[in-house]
Order: C-alpha cells, then structure tokens, then sequence
C-alpha cells in the first residue's frame, strides 16, 4: 500500500542509478559495449524498484491482479521489439547496400 | 472478491446463496481497469521504441547528426530529477490522502504540478534548441523516431499535467468523494508509470544514443 517510505525509497534508488548511469556515460568511463551492458543494468534495477515501489506490484491479495496483468503483458512488450528488432535487422542484412562505416 | 463474515454458520439457518446483489468494490474495479489501460499505454511505447530501435542504425541518419551528437546527459539528467521529485511530491500527497488530510493532498498535486512542469519547460526548451541547429523530425528518420519517442512521453506528462489541474479544482469543490479518490489513485498509478516509462526512455535512447 502506498506508504511515504516505499514512494521515497523507490525515489532515492532510481535517482542514483540514473545518476550512476550519467555518470558512467558522460565521463566515458569505459568501453562503449561495457557501458551499455552496466547502464542496462541500472535501468533493469531501476525499474524493478519502482514498479515495487511505486506501483505496488506486488503479490499481496490487495495488488494481485495488477501483478497478473503486467506478467502477462510482458511477453507482449518483449515480442513487440524484439521480433520488430529482429526482422529489421535482418532485412536491413539482405537488402541494403555495403555503405562505408557500416557496422 | 468482497468477502463475507462467517463464523460458525449454524446448519439449519446458513444461507447458501447469496440471493442479494451487495455491490462490488467501485474504487479497486476502476483501478484494475486503468491500470490494464496503462499497460496499453506501455504497448503504445513498446511500438515506439521497435520502431526508434530499427531506426537508429547508422544508415539511419543519412550520413546527418546523430544523438552522440546532440545528446547532452547532464540536462537530461536535470529533467530525471524533475521528473522523479515530481513522482515524489505526488506519492507524499496520496499518503496525505490517507491521513485524510486535504491540505497535504493539495500541496503534494501543487508539487507534482510545478516539477512537472518544470520537465516539460526542460524539454521544450532542448526541442527548440534541436531545431535552431536545424535537427527536427525532417531531418532524417533516426532524429524522427529520437524525437517522436521523447516528445509522445513529453505529451504525456502534458496531459497529466492538466489531469492534475483537474483534481486540484475537483478535491477543493467536492472533497473525498468515491470518484475522486478513485480519480486520484488513477492519476497515480499514471504518474508513476511515466517515471518508469522515462527511465526506459532515458537509457535506452538517450544515453545508449549518446554511447553510439
């Protein structure tokens, strides 16, 4: 349920991570694949807490079936990018051009 | 999913069925309606982010600026903060709401208000300087999908912007009513919902197209 310390503390966790992430990024810290994989990481953190935090997604008998309807749309949201992602990358494969700088 | 008080039924005055129709509960029937709207909100930006995803090649800037080139994440990390202090502020005034307090429901909407449109001034202002560099939705399909997808979450914001309005004169004019409550857990969960949409926002096209 909504409670002052579980909207602050999904607050304070998401702001440092964004805040980790700029840092990390801005200050070139890294190689780039690296960087991706650790700013990916603090968004998948992120966003776990604020989901727990802040939209109460949770498995108590109040907030169930809001948790059912999120895992079930999950699949969805992966499908949506994933495959459109996916079936691009390999047209752009078989139908562009060489272009130079192309990776 | 109303439930019944029960103890001990005796057998012989038990009632078996529940021939009387004792209403369902208003507020959490709307709630887990609108937060199934908000997970079609989510599939709205899931369609924005494949197509941002396919766009975002290097063919896809047609040799012109790219988001290494005009992301600034120091700004857009100033926008973070407005965003989630915003998030904040109206979390504060729903626990308010639970103390019953009217005065801290209304500071905390005033809060949430005044940050968010903070964000949106920061947006605004970066769009604008985008385009004084010449970088608009015109300028190649990379930058079209870049500012689609940040200016449809900038619309959103836009639009629980005036929600907020709304709530503030219908909480002064009627109180704590069952559709207001239920107004307000809704705007809620929309609210929050577009701090977790923003950090995928944030990360994924912001700072991944500052690293590329």
């Amino acid at each position: 349920m909504s409670s002052g310390r579980g909207y602050f503390s999904g607050f304070l966790i998401s702001t440092l991570l964004m805040l980790i992430a700029t840092f990390l990024v801005s200050s070139h810290a890294a190689p780039p694949f690296g960087l991706l994989l650790v700013i990916t990481v603090c968004a998948g953190i992120s966003i776990i807490a604020q989901i727990y935090f802040l939209l109460h997604i949770d498995i108590s008998e109040h907030n169930i079936w809001n948790t059912v309807s999120l895992v079930a749309f999950i699949p969805l949201f992966v499908l949506t990018i994933g495959l459109t992602w996916w079936m691009f990358s390999q047209l752009y494969l078989r139908t562009m051009p060489p272009m130079p700088g192309m990776h | 999913m109303s439930g019944h008080a029960s103890n001990n039924p005796d057998p012989k005055t038990a009632v078996l069925w529940d021939t009387e129709y004792h209403g369902h509960d208003v507020i959490s029937t709307r709630s887990l309606g609108f937060f199934m709207y908000l997970l079609s909100d989510g599939m709205l930006f899931a369609t924005l982010f494949a197509a941002y995803g396919v766009l975002s090649y290097q063919h896809s800037y047609f040799g012109g600026p790219t988001p290494a080139d005009f992301v600034k994440p120091w700004y857009t990390f100033s926008q973070t903060i407005a965003l989630f202090l915003s998030v904040l502020a109206y979390g504060m005034g729903m626990t308010a709401l639970k103390r019953r307090s009217r005065g801290g429901l209304i500071n905390g909407l005033l809060g949430a208000f005044v940050l968010g449109a903070l964000f949106l001034v920061l947006d605004v202002h970066d769009v604008m300087d985008l385009a004084s560099h010449g970088i608009t939705v015109a300028t190649s399909g990379g930058t079209s999908a870049f500012i689609i997808l940040t200016q449809v979450h900038a619309a959103h914001i836009f639009f629980g912007l005036l929600w907020i309005l709304v709530m503030i004169y219908q909480v002064l004019r009627l109180g704590f009513t069952t559709d207001t409550v239920g107004r307000l857990l809704s705007l809620r969960m929309f609210w929050h919902f577009q701090a977790v949409i923003w950090v995928f926002v944030y990360i994924f096209v912001y700072l991944w197209g500052y690293m590329s």
